[in-house]
């Protein structure tokens, strides 16, 4: 410990990258010092993922020096990169589902430990060592998110990592699972172990970190103590302007019922119902699992529900797959962009004109030209930042992808849009801008439904909030009267 | 975009281009080593061959850039030419054509519901369900023919319009091509112009997406099998007229040479991406190979095992591509 703040762990000396068409880094320099928590936030395609995958291997580095622990380093593999002490601890975790715990630790080097049989007994010391008590002999499929971060931490533990890289640890944890995996972060520091710790949430930063480097565009903004930054300061170093608020006033006019949703029956959802009124938005609470994805999906017709009431205007539909659900002015923003929102390979433009595909088509042909018209008056209208509409849409940042998305539905003027989550993984500039346009369609007369993991952002956006939990309506707030213990109590009322 | 030719866009070409450039090599040593192969002669068998696989490789392709697979276009081809060949006599050629296109289209409507209601979206469970039914039309065919071949028996009936789809000209130019090059057009103009072209491309892009975006996902598989079976069918007439005879067994091994055509041209393989213009080339030269080999003198056995190659060659290259796109 009497070494830490003056000897780096890590240096990277002016560090660039490119990619065709992108400089997704340059000339970087940061240091990180031994057994600290050192924070790195940035916008999405700000350079965080790529400076990481160039540390771990994935990634060559154009120019610039990297040192770690004294030695310089230079090309190296995935495997050498763990194997000098520095792992890297990915959002979505590199585990086998369908092996043991003890089995995972030791992956690739059962032989180095001894045998097969071995690892469990190896990976318990491990385990133990972080105060973590998964059965080493349980199948990794079995696990929560959180117990499986614990094995991939014990995992680079079995490396003797001296610095440890978490991507984004938290997008997936409750609350009392982030006081744990907080507790192993600070036990690790103690270790004499340094952490850089990538994240949107500033609040985490501002809780555990000792340093924060901001990124932004491919540089370093800065790099500051923890105890010398503010908030604002933070923010408007990410985003390159001053962002007053982080959510734009509320709009309040609130017309009649536009949708009236009874009797939703599956496997999970029991009896749900609740109405939806013109020029609304309704938050909808609850844990993930909790039934909020399947609900909005049922509406919209994605998931196959018998026996559903669903009335618009007073008037009894039948939605039986998105066809009809678009049919009858209802749009849906899924909670997986890339895997349920993007077809990725292609271009902005057919990403956008996707769902006005039919209005498109006269006697069975596309109209190219107004294809291209509804495109750029999107991306014109929605601000989306892309080189071009042709650009294929896996290399824009998550924001102007989501707002490509949105930008989908938004053609189509739908009565009804359901947002999933909308702003995950999104940065604050991005959020901002999706947060006014939320405001501008309820002002043009539309409703929106909202789910969001993010509280405050439920509460800031919404006019009337249901919880949901096991299936099951629990509650009704104003978000202006109930405080967030009184909402989230009910979201927990099992 | 600025298009200058360096060393390296060559390098990178030649290696986005590596199966198609050997096969031009091969065709270069072949021209060298045996003279015989640019005669008219052999340039005219070249064609011949080219017709019925060209058919059911442009059905293949919808199949494909729609992410999914048709392992039961042989089962289909033996089927097809039996039941044509074999009702002639009795009801005419004209309806034994039409009821052999109609089994053709049949067959892949059945694939497709099969799809649908055991929910085989998946490329891999499509391959084992369309394999499963290739043994199924393949079984039938057995079955209704005793497993004997079927001839044309030549007795008072005419003939004229069947073997002239394998055989005839129109001036210059025959009558299977002719047939070859409106089913291009007709599936071009669909795949380039029209919605259902444009759904295809979008379900194999990214299923889940397509459909919450309001794409009818499951129509387009209703349409794209139903084209394989239909393009299947074509091809089964064009190949029993040639050779005015059918057997039960006679389509084996032809899905996997579609398939390769269709790999070979650059459709990708996961689906999204792809083109009939593309298969075109993709079947010329997988013909063509198989023509300079035989004049080289190379066996029909290593040919199998050159094919079961390239075909992993070429997965091999599409999934690089898409890996490095990927970052």
């Amino acid at each position: 410990m009497d070494k830490s703040h003056s000897d780096p762990i890590l240096e990277i000396k002016e560090v660039s990258k490119a990619f065709p068409g992108v400089k997704a880094l340059d000339r970087v320099s940061l240091e990180v010092f031994r057994g600290t928590i050192h924070g790195i936030v940035g916008e999405n395609g700000a350079g965080k993922s790529t400076l990481m995958k160039i540390l771990s291997g994935v990634y060559q580095k154009d120019s610039g020096e990297i040192f770690f622990d004294g030695n310089k380093i230079e090309d190296i593999t995935p495997v050498q990169s763990m194997k000098m002490g520095l792992s890297i601890i990915y959002q979505e975790l590199n585990l086998v589902n369908t092996m043991t715990v003890g089995e995972n630790v030791f992956l690739g080097r059962f032989s180095e430990m001894g045998g097969r049989k071995e690892v469990h007994a190896k990976a318990r010391v491990l385990l133990d060592s972080i105060g973590c008590k998964i059965d080493t002999e349980k199948e990794v499929s079995e696990l929560s998110v959180s117990d499986k971060q614990m094995i991939e931490i014990a995992k680079a533990l079995s490396f003797d990592s001296k610095l440890i890289i978490m991507d984004e640890p938290s997008s997936s944890l409750t609350a009392d699972e982030m006081l744990e995996l907080i507790k192993i972060i600070y036990d690790l520091k103690n270790k004499g172990i340094s952490i850089i710790y990538i994240s949107h949430k500033l609040d985490e930063i501002f809780d555990f970190c000792d340093v924060v480097t901001v990124m932004r565009d491919g540089h370093v903004i800065a790099t500051r103590n923890i105890d010398v930054i503010s908030r604002n300061e933070m923010i408007s170093m990410m985003v390159g302007r001053t962002i007053e608020n982080e959510y734009p006033p509320r709009p309040n006019y609130v017309g009649e019922t536009v949708l009236e949703v009874e009797n939703i029956n599956t496997k999970l959802l029991k009896n749900v119902h609740f109405n939806l009124k013109k020029g609304e938005i309704l938050g909808l609470v609850g844990l993930v699992g909790s039934g909020r994805t399947e609900t909005v999906r049922a509406i919209f017709g994605a998931d196959k529900v018998k026996n559903k009431s669903i009335q618009i205007d007073g008037k009894l539909v039948s939605i039986n797959n998105p066809i009809d659900a678009i049919k009858h002015g209802i749009a849906l923003v899924p909670e997986d962009r890339k895997i349920q929102g993007l077809l990725l390979q292609f271009s902005v433009d057919k990403n956008i004109s996707l769902a006005s595909l039919g209005e498109l088509t006269h006697y069975g042909f596309i109209n190219e030209k107004e294809e291209r018209d509804i495109s750029e008056r999107q991306i014109k209208a929605l601000n989306v930042k892309t080189p071009s509409g042709k650009t294929r849409i896996q290399l824009l940042s998550g924001g102007n992808q989501q707002k490509a998305i949105l930008g989908r539905w938004l053609e189509l003027k739908p009565k009804i849009l359901v947002l999933d989550e909308p702003t995950k993984g999104i940065d604050v500039g991005a959020k901002y801008e999706i947060y006014l346009l939320m405001k501008k369609i309820v002002e043009d007369g539309g409703s929106i439904i909202l789910i969001s993991s993010e509280l405050p952002e439920v509460l800031n956006m919404s006019n009337r909030v249901i919880t949901i939990c096991n299936g099951r309506i629990t509650g009704e707030f104003d978000p202006l009267l109930a405080s967030a213990d009184e909402i989230m109590a009910k979201a927990f009322e099992f | 975009m600025d298009k200058k030719i360096t060393t390296q866009s060559i390098i990178a070409f030649a290696r986005n281009n590596l199966i198609i450039l050997g096969i031009f090599v091969l065709a270069i040593i072949t021209t060298f080593v045996e003279p015989n192969f640019l005669t008219v002669e052999n340039l005219q068998n070249i064609m011949r061959q080219f017709g019925p696989l060209i058919m059911l490789s442009l059905g293949m392709t919808f199949i494909i850039m729609g992410g999914f697979i048709d392992l039961s276009v042989g089962g289909i081809i033996s089927l097809v030419a039996v039941v044509t060949v074999s009702l002639i006599d009795s009801i005419g050629q004209v309806a034994a054509l039409i009821v052999g296109i109609v089994i053709g289209l049949i067959c892949g409507l059945l694939n497709s519901f099969l799809i649908i209601k055991g929910g085989a979206f998946k490329q891999s469970e499509a391959l084992f369900l369309t394999y499963g039914m290739s043994v199924v039309f393949t079984a039938v065919a057995l079955i209704y023919t005793g497993a004997a071949p079927v001839f044309l028996t030549y007795s008072k009936t005419d003939y004229s319009i069947f073997t002239a789809i394998g055989e005839g000209f129109v001036g210059p130019v025959s009558v299977s091509f002719i047939i070859f090059f409106v089913c291009l057009l007709i599936l071009y103009i669909i795949e380039s112009k029209t919605h259902i072209g444009r759904s295809i491309c979008l379900t194999g892009g990214n299923m889940t997406a397509a459909r919450l975006a309001g794409i009818p996902t499951e129509k387009t598989i209703v349409f794209i099998y139903a084209v394989s079976g239909i393009m299947a069918a074509i091809g089964a007439v064009v190949l029993a007229s040639r050779v005015t005879i059918a057997s039960p067994i006679m389509g084996k091994g032809y899905e996997t040479q579609a398939i390769l055509a269709v790999v070979v041209g650059g459709t990708a393989l996961l689906g999204g991406k792809g083109s009939v213009l593309r298969t075109v080339i993709g079947t010329l030269l997988i013909i063509m190979m198989s023509n300079c080999l035989n004049l080289l003198g190379v066996t029909t056995y290593i040919q199998y095992m050159l094919r079961g190659a390239i075909l992993i060659l070429a997965i091999w290259l599409d999934n690089r591509k898409q890996y490095s796109e990927g970052n």
